[in-house]
């Protein structure tokens, strides 16, 4: 079964079309990356799944049903959101406490889940002294108590320190690639999951642009070079099996070599070059039209 | 069921907030107490009747009344049940554990309930002990089940469980906190206290909680107002069931359909 199937998902606040016509699928075992810039409706996705924002049309469901249907939703669904808030005069293991003991799990898990995320030592200290990365940490073990096989994860990078993120990513590749969760990990920087997700499916201004795996994103496109020079080096780069196109007099466009290898070849034939720059990928490009643009709107 | 009201209670003793109310409560209660000890048995001035001597019969049902006036902190507690999740946005947990929504209404109104039986029960014992000390001291018998006072017990346990419940139904309508706080505390204290104290507006007065709570007591004591105009016990009862029915709903009503965004 899917384990995360959003179906023609549409949600408007007042005026703004927040959702517009959303569908895609997240399967056992991968990480899908959520991306979009600020305000492209990443989040009220993921709420709509969660069964705290009822859409307008469509349908989100986890392991084919509604949220809001499930009995024990802490034992299927571990969700991560934006944000994520606690009340501060409570301590770490309090409030894992009551979630415990109002999904019914054994009083064991707050510990090992504080274990896990690396928060044993500050368990029993107040969550309003955290840093945004304790608190980050602190939901990743509330996501973790019921042992759930989906997770769900809004930004969760968001305050974590480089370390933090490195932390986060094996993290997320362990729930889905060593024991077969499904995760839907959202974020705004493409850097951020890009080392981590199997598949990515980007959105903007509600609407969804692109989706597909990593390798079908990163693949078509990529890998050419620009290369300027003044002097006459297309033979040479032919010679050497490479594909070159002069895009205008001094700028060739190469693909087949890659940088070094070119500079390499440049050096041989005692080439001066100017210029060497490898040409974005296409999630990249993509990426960072649609981050300029929504930055622009 | 009861695991999602054990979580609620949970989230209320996991914080400094009841014990700081119950702190305050005493302190309120003692005050009442200290201003009744030394008031009873002193004619005014003016030749109106005062309070009753200690010795008088009629002294300890009325000092036992004054445990009702924790209402107050009950209904404080209730509100904050309910708006603390919105000020702190633990609402969406809270939701995320529990997706059927009008089970944490059920929840918080089933704890509700408990904290008013508890808070019932110290604020009792602490009116008891030093109302029965007091009337020990100025020569006075006790008997406790004697007059009103298995009623007033009953009165107040009714009094301290509703207005957690009001508090609950009121933070649910109103979500912000200090609006919902100054609200509470406007209704119980002077919206009520001036519907409650006249006579001629005890006709709409005897149908709100307080005036429904002060049926239930039946403590007419002579305010120099005139006589009062409350409904029977029973019929204060069933107005406060109704009441509780009805705050349930608004909370039920305003919870479950809400985007939580
Ligand atoms: N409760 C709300 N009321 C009004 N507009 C909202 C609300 N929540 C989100 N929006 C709007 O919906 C759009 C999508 O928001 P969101 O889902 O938070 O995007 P993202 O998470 O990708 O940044 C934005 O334009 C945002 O302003
Ligand atoms: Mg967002």
């Amino acid at each position: 079964m899917t384990a995360i199937e959003i179906r023609n998902l549409s949600k408007s606040f007042g005026a703004v079309r927040a959702v517009d016509d959303v569908s895609f699928t997240v399967e056992a075992g991968t990480v899908t990356g959520y991306l979009g810039p600020n305000g492209a409706g990443k989040t009220t996705t993921l709420r709509s799944l969660l069964g705290l924002v009822t859409p307008d049309s469509g349908e989100a469901l986890v392991n084919g049903r509604r949220y809001a249907s499930l009995d024990h939703p802490l034992n299927e669904v571990g969700a991560v959101l934006e944000a994520t808030s606690f009340h501060p005069g409570r301590t770490a293991r309090d409030h894992l406490r009551i979630m415990t003991t109002a999904a019914g799990l054994p009083a064991s898990r707050p510990d090992e889940a504080l274990d896990q995320v690396g928060l044993a030592d500050a368990a029993r200290k107040r969550v309003g002294g955290f840093s945004l990365g304790m608190r980050q940490r602190l939901a990743l073990a509330g996501a973790l108590l019921g042992q759930p096989k989906i997770f769900i994860l809004d930004e969760p990078a968001n305050g974590l320190d480089p370390a933090g993120i490195q932390w986060l990513r094996g993290f997320l590749r362990h729930l889905a690639h060593d024991t077969g969760a499904a995760v839907l990990v959202s974020s705004h920087v493409l850097a951020e999951v890009e080392q981590t997700v199997d598949n990515v499916v980007i959105i903007a201004k509600g609407r969804l642009v692109r989706q597909g795996t990593l390798a079908e994103l990163t693949g078509n496109g990529g890998g050419a070079v620009r290369v300027k020079t003044k002097d006459d080096f297309a033979p040479a780069l032919r010679a050497a099996g490479a594909e070159v196109e002069e895009v205008e007099p001094g700028l060739l466009r190469v693909k087949g070599l890659d940088a070094e290898e070119i500079g390499r070849l440049a050096l041989d034939q005692r080439v001066l070059l100017t210029e060497v720059t490898h040409e974005r990928s296409d999630l990249q490009s993509v990426f960072l039209e649609l981050t300029a643009e929504g930055e622009r709107a | 069921m009861t695991n999602l009201i054990r979580a609620e209670l949970q989230k209320l003793f996991t914080t400094r907030l009841w014990w700081a109310m119950a702190l305050v409560m005493f302190a309120f209660t003692a005050f009442g107490l200290a201003f009744l000890i030394a008031q009873a048995g002193v004619a005014p001035a003016n030749g109106q009747p005062g309070l009753p001597a200690l010795d008088d019969p009629a002294w300890l049902p009325l000092a036992l009344s004054f445990a009702s006036g924790a209402n107050i902190f009950t209904m404080i507690l209730g509100i904050v049940l309910m708006t603390s999740e919105y000020r702190y946005q633990t609402i969406t947990g809270t939701f995320l554990t529990t997706p059927k929504r009008g089970r944490v209404i059920a929840a918080k109104l089933g704890a509700g309930v408990i904290v008013g039986v508890f808070f019932a029960v110290i604020s009792l014992l602490f009116t008891a002990v030093v109302a029965i000390t007091a009337v020990l001291i100025g020569g006075g018998s006790i008997d406790l089940t004697a007059g009103r006072v298995p009623q007033l017990t009953l009165g107040v346990f009714a009094t301290l469980v509703l207005y957690a419940l009001f508090g609950i139904g009121l933070g649910a309508l109103v979500r912000n906190q200090v609006a919902a706080l100054i609200g509470g505390i406007v209704w119980a204290y002077v919206i009520e206290s001036i519907l409650g104290a006249f006579p001629a507006l005890q006709t709409v007065g005897k149908w709100l909680p307080g005036g429904a709570a002060q049926a239930l007591m039946n403590i007419d004591f002579d305010t120099g107002l005139g006589e009062s105009n409350l409904l029977p016990a029973w019929g204060g009862a069933l107005v406060l069931v109704a009441y509780a029915l009805l705050f349930a709903l608004v909370a039920n009503l305003t919870t479950t359909r809400r985007d939580i965004t």
